[in-house]
């Protein structure tokens, strides 16, 4: 089950960020996605570390942590996407999936010309539609 | 029986180790561990929980066997997976929920031995393998080779340790009482195995113990131990591990850990230091409910330690937080409380409840650290980079740029709060650089607040209202006038809120705002400080106070061009009018008006030391005053462009003048500049007002005489010059000259200004240090009469050259003029003081090149004829060398004379003697004739000879003139002659 995304701006800041849970964890949600940037920043100013993922914008998970598993999307604009999910036998195909469904789903938020590119994210629209796709995501792998 | 069989492994492998046989130690431990695993579900000799202990101390030793052996080897990707493997087995083998927290301590241990086995391994192999990725279904994280990833986690064991501990002596707090076989419970021989000791007297037996009596004796145990030191000792590793390479989240996440816990634990120093640092990262990368959490318990620190300051600066900025009800972080069990709206106002009425009332409060009655005396007071400064920004900031702008001193402009003040409610100020003070300026606009609903002593001197303004709303700017703008010329600034604005609260905010100009943080995250739309487009953009929180008008003349009255070499005379005046002038001071600058400067130390002046093309040599003050006479704290400095002159006190309609002095070296137009700077008012020694006054005046130097020289042989006597022959057509060197022979040098002075000049002397000076090759002979010194020069006359002085040396170059010297400028008709009414200051000219004359002629060809005629009367015309061919020269000549027929003679011949002329060819001449017409021309050439140097038109040209009287005999008709070579 995902329990956390986020969109994260050039400056590490946040710029959306929803968790789904019915715990009051959020903010230990948020503390994980914040630490995993770390990770991200590791990734891209050391590429040569993770050789096969040159250009890729699909970072992989990026560390594990007790209960969770944490993984990365960098777009081409810089903008990156962290989901949190609490499966711990989970395909890589359908995070990619998941995380391909967010970005068109972030392009069409952004894209809204009463979107100020830079600020946060508080379309209602996208995050129903993101609500849809987090919902979809362990059925997807089901089917 | 497999235990049998595992215990034989084992020693096997510890055997092997012995031997330093590391692989197959290793095989063994493996061996062993994997038998293990198959013991887990099978044995049942011990009660279940002790079971699982015994098993799980086993898998630990045989597991730090492996992973000391495999790092040992370097193995380090080995020995990451094989931790993984072993915390993946054991991590669901919790046992049963009483003895959970047996199992936490278990966890948390594992991690804590990887971590430090690691660190001492990558200390000791210093270099990192490479990291290999997606080498299996499960690619390791690069975290998972950092010692601080593990060092967390143990902290995160430990602390769901201490949670579950908590939880079993709350449920055990009854049997608490019976619980006396935990002190006998002793760990036996065997690894993980326990055993009730029962002494008896001398007896000592060990019994088996129940799972109950474990449980009992795992609490005990874990309560002899504090485990908040040993989860912050851990974080405090992973913490500066983290920091160490750079990992600046998640060491703050460590920190932020650990600062709860010293939070938890009481030790608030520790625990707000750590706060404020991770504060720091929170807010520059805008994780704004991180840092409510954050603030959440700093407010709490500073409300432990009853620092009211801190608090209040807390809280505000919480308030101000942009923090909206969607952030999904709803409920916390920090001290901030959710982070909504809702507690943002409790927030906010919280601080303002604590400074607005004048008596003492507190918040919560079991920590009443928190109290403002009656008499305490709180201020908080905001300045570009402080987080209270969001809390309060001003915009200052003037409307206009430049104001003059007592003219008023309007000044418009922007207060703009995020806080979430309404704030009423009950006055603002405006604070310039300009002290005189400042202000005070007081909210006319607390009127009390004006009344204070010391502010009655203070311009007060009074607003209806100061209700600060939040989101919204509060505008207010108000005249002002400064009578103080510089800039004037704003400096900052307090608002005064309660009797307690100052906030005092840095001004900022509109056009250099810079946005605030975290809300330009916020997608609300963005608010200017002023309405006026313009101002927005460009206005400023400083103006330019311009001076007073100046109120005294400065006249610079030279005319026309300056001439070189001489003293030119600027004369400044001063005339005041409506101002007097005290202190006064008079700045001289000389520029060069091509701004290539006046000084240029490359360029070697032939005739002046100095290096300066214009130099300002002094001022003279006005008639009839003496240098002697000025005061001795008067300045006056003068160098080379450069003059500074103080001038006396002058009083109103008054006038002073001076003059300056300066010398032009080299043609150049410069621009003088020349300011006054003075103070109106001579009673306010120290602050008054300089006034200044400019002017400038863009002279041009120019030369006043060009000095020309030629040189020439006497009259029809021509010596043959080799080198002029060779020379003449290939370079424009000058001509040389004969030796031993008299030479006539012509010296030319043309005044090229547009000023007459009168000419003193001209003169033939030796350079000092070079000796001159040659006699020089001219007639008086000095002219009796100094001699005038009008504009483009030339005036032409004759010297005569002999240089009878035998010399190869002629060294003649500097050709010298003293003139001065004609002072027209006060020329005879001038003082001698006046007249004797001549400006010398110098020019320095070339070298003349000298060599022997070896022929010289002179013709002899009378100076003048008498048509018919024959006359004898001789033609002097003089051998100066050792040598027999052959000449041939000829004579051509001339139509005015008749002639006897050779027409052509060749002679020889013995060496050191001379020739005469005579011919004798009949005129047969008068007037100016031409003799008949000679011709001749030097076989021996292929040179020939012609004599110049004008040297074979005579003057026929038609009869004998009478000619009275008289000296002035007698002309001296010598002689100097004006006005040729």
């Amino acid at each position: 089950m995902i329990v956390c995304v986020a969109v994260v701006g050039h400056q590490n800041n946040p710029l959306y960020i929803q968790s789904f849970t019915e715990a009051d964890d959020a903010l230990k949600l948020h503390h994980i996605v914040h630490c995993s940037l770390d990770v991200v920043d590791e990734r891209v100013n050391n590429p040569k570390k993770s050789g096969p993922m040159l250009n890729e914008t699909f970072l992989g998970m990026l560390y594990p942590i007790e209960n969770y598993k944490v993984y990365g999307y960098l777009t081409n604009t810089k903008v990156k996407f962290i989901l949190v999910t609490t499966d711990l036998d989970v395909k890589d195909a359908d995070v990619r999936n998941f995380f391909r469904r967010f970005h068109s789903a972030y392009v069409d938020a952004v894209s809204n010309p009463f979107h100020v590119p830079g600020k946060k994210i508080t379309s209602r629209t996208f995050a129903e539609r993101v609500s849809t796709i987090v919902k979809s995501f362990g059925f997807s792998s089901a089917a | 029986m497999r235990t049998e069989e595992n215990h034989n492994t084992v020693e096997v492998a510890v055997y092997a180790e012995f031997r330093s046989d590391w692989t197959e130690a290793l095989k063994f431990y493996e061996e062993a561990y994997h038998t293990l695993r198959e013991i887990v579900g099978v044995t049942t000799r011990l009660p279940p929980i002790q079971r699982l202990v015994e098993i799980k101390s086993v898998s630990e030793q045989l597991h730090f066997k492996i992973s000391t052996l495999l790092l040992h080897s370097g193995k380090v990707t080995e020995a990451v997976t094989w931790f993984r493997q072993h915390k993946n087995t054991y991590r669901r083998l919790v046992g049963a929920p009483e003895a959970i927290l047996v199992h936490w301590e278990w966890m948390s241990r594992q991690y804590l031995v990887f971590g430090e086995l690691l660190e001492t391994s990558s200390k000791a192999t210093q270099n990192f393998p490479p990291v290999i990725l997606g080498s299996s279904s499960k690619p390791l994280s690069e975290w998972e080779y950092y010692p601080a990833y593990y060092y967390q986690l143990a902290a995160h064991y430990l602390s769901e340790k201490r949670s579950a501990l908590e939880l079993a002596i709350s449920m055990s707090e009854i049997p608490n009482e019976v619980d006396i076989g935990a002190d006998s419970v002793v760990p036996s021989a065997y690894v993980g195995q326990f055993a009730r000791l029962l002494e008896e007297g001398d007896n000592v037996d060990m019994l088996p113990l129940t799972d109950e009596g474990y449980t009992h004796y795992a609490v005990a145990e874990g309560k002899r131990f504090r485990d908040s030191l040993e989860i912050i000792a851990l974080l405090k590793k992973a913490y500066e591990s983290y920091s160490g390479i750079k990992v600046q989240r998640m060491s703050s996440f460590c920190g932020f850990q650990m600062a709860k816990e010293y939070f938890a634990e009481g030790e608030i120093g520790n625990a707000k230091q750590i706060f404020d640092n991770i504060a720091i990262l929170y807010r520059t990368e805008g994780w704004v409910t991180l840092l409510w959490d954050v603030l959440g318990y700093l407010r709490e620190c500073s409300r432990r330690n009853g620092t009211v300051k801190d608090f209040v600066e807390y809280s505000l900025e919480m308030a101000a937080l942009p923090i909206s009800s969607d952030t999904g972080v709803q409920k916390d069990t920090g001290p901030a409380g959710p982070a909504s709206i809702l507690q943002r106002e409790i927030v906010h009425k919280e601080v303002f409840e604590l400074v607005g009332e004048a008596s003492v409060l507190t918040k919560n009655e079991d920590s009443s650290n928190l109290k403002i005396s009656a008499d305490e007071f709180v201020q908080l400064e905001v300045d570009l980079v402080s987080p209270l920004r969001l809390v309060m900031f001003a915009s200052v702008a003037f409307h206009e740029q430049t104001i003059k001193p007592g003219t008023s402009t309007s000044i418009t003040i922007s207060l703009l709060s995020h806080l979430p409610l309404t704030v009423e100020i009950d006055r603002l003070e405006i604070q310039f650089n300009q002290s005189s300026c400042n202000f005070i606009i007081a909210n006319a609903q607390k009127q009390h607040y004006v009344e204070d002593g010391d502010t009655l001197k203070q311009r007060t303004e009074t607003a209806p209202t100061l209700s600060l709303v939040s989101n919204k700017w509060l505008r207010l703008t108000y005249n002002i006038q400064s009578d103080q010329s510089g800039k004037l600034e704003c400096l900052s604005v307090i608002a005064k809120i309660g009797s307690h609260l100052a906030i005092c905010c840095r001004a900022e100009s509109p056009a250099s705002l810079d946005s605030l943080p975290l809300w330009t995250l916020e997608d609300c739309t963005q608010t200017v400080p002023i309405k006026d487009a313009v101002l927005v953009f460009s206005g400023l929180k400083s103006t330019q106070v311009e001076e007073p008008d100046p109120q005294v003349d400065l006249c610079l009255g030279a005319s026309g061009p300056a001439l070189i070499g001489e003293v030119f005379l600027v004369p400044v005046t001063l005339v005041s009018k409506g101002h007097a002038v005290y202190s006064g001071e008079l700045k001289i600058n000389l520029v060069d008006v091509k701004g290539g400067g006046l000084f240029s130390p490359r360029d070697s002046e032939p005739y002046s030391m100095e290096s300066h093309h214009v130099q300002l040599l002094g001022i003279s003050g006005p008639e009839g005053e003496d240098e002697s006479q000025l005061d001795s704290d008067n300045i006056k400095k003068i160098q080379q462009s450069f003059g500074l002159i103080s001038v006396p006190f002058i009083k109103n309609g008054d006038s002073w003048s001076c003059k300056l002095e300066i010398k032009w070296h080299r043609p150049k137009p410069i621009m003088l500049y020349v300011s006054l700077g003075y103070k109106p008012n001579g009673y306010e020694p120290n602050n008054a007002q300089m006034v200044h006054v400019h002017k400038n005046l863009q002279i041009e130097g120019k030369n006043a005489i060009v000095i020309n020289h030629h040189y020439l042989m006497p009259f029809r006597r021509d010596p043959l010059l080799l080198t002029k022959n060779k020379e003449a057509l290939e370079s424009d060197q000058p001509e040389p000259l004969p030796s031993n022979q008299n030479t006539v040098l012509v010296v030319s002075a043309k005044n090229c200004t547009e000023v007459p000049l009168r000419l003193k002397s001209i003169s033939i000076e030796e350079e000092d240090g070079v000796e001159r090759t040659c006699s020089i002979q001219h007639g008086n010194e000095e002219l009796s009469d100094p001699a005038l020069l009008v504009p483009g006359e030339e005036f032409k002085k004759v010297f005569s050259v002999n240089s009878n040396i035998n010399i190869s170059k002629l060294i003649l010297g500097t050709a010298c003029l003293r003139w001065r400028r004609d002072l027209g008709v006060e020329e005879k009414s001038a003082s001698t003081a006046t007249l004797s200051s001549w400006v010398v000219t110098k020019q320095k004359l070339p070298d003349m090149n000298v060599e022997l002629p070896p022929l010289i060809v002179s013709l002899e005629c009378p100076p003048y004829a008498i048509l018919g009367d024959p006359f004898t015309y001789n033609i002097r061919i003089l051998n100066q060398t050792q040598l027999l020269q052959e000449i041939k000549y000829s004579l051509a027929d001339a139509q005015s004379f008749v002639l006897c003679g050779y027409h052509n011949d060749t002679v020889y002329v013995l060496p050191k003697s001379e020739h005469i060819v005579s011919y004798k001449l009949v005129p047969l017409a008068s007037g100016m004739q031409q003799v008949p021309r000679f011709s001749m050439t030097s076989v021996r140097y292929s040179a020939a000879y012609q004599p110049s038109n004008s040297s074979s040209t005579v003057f026929v009287f038609p009869s004998k003139p009478h000619f009275k005999t008289a000296a002035s008709t007698i002309f001296r070579v010598e002689e100097s002659v004006a006005n040729e």
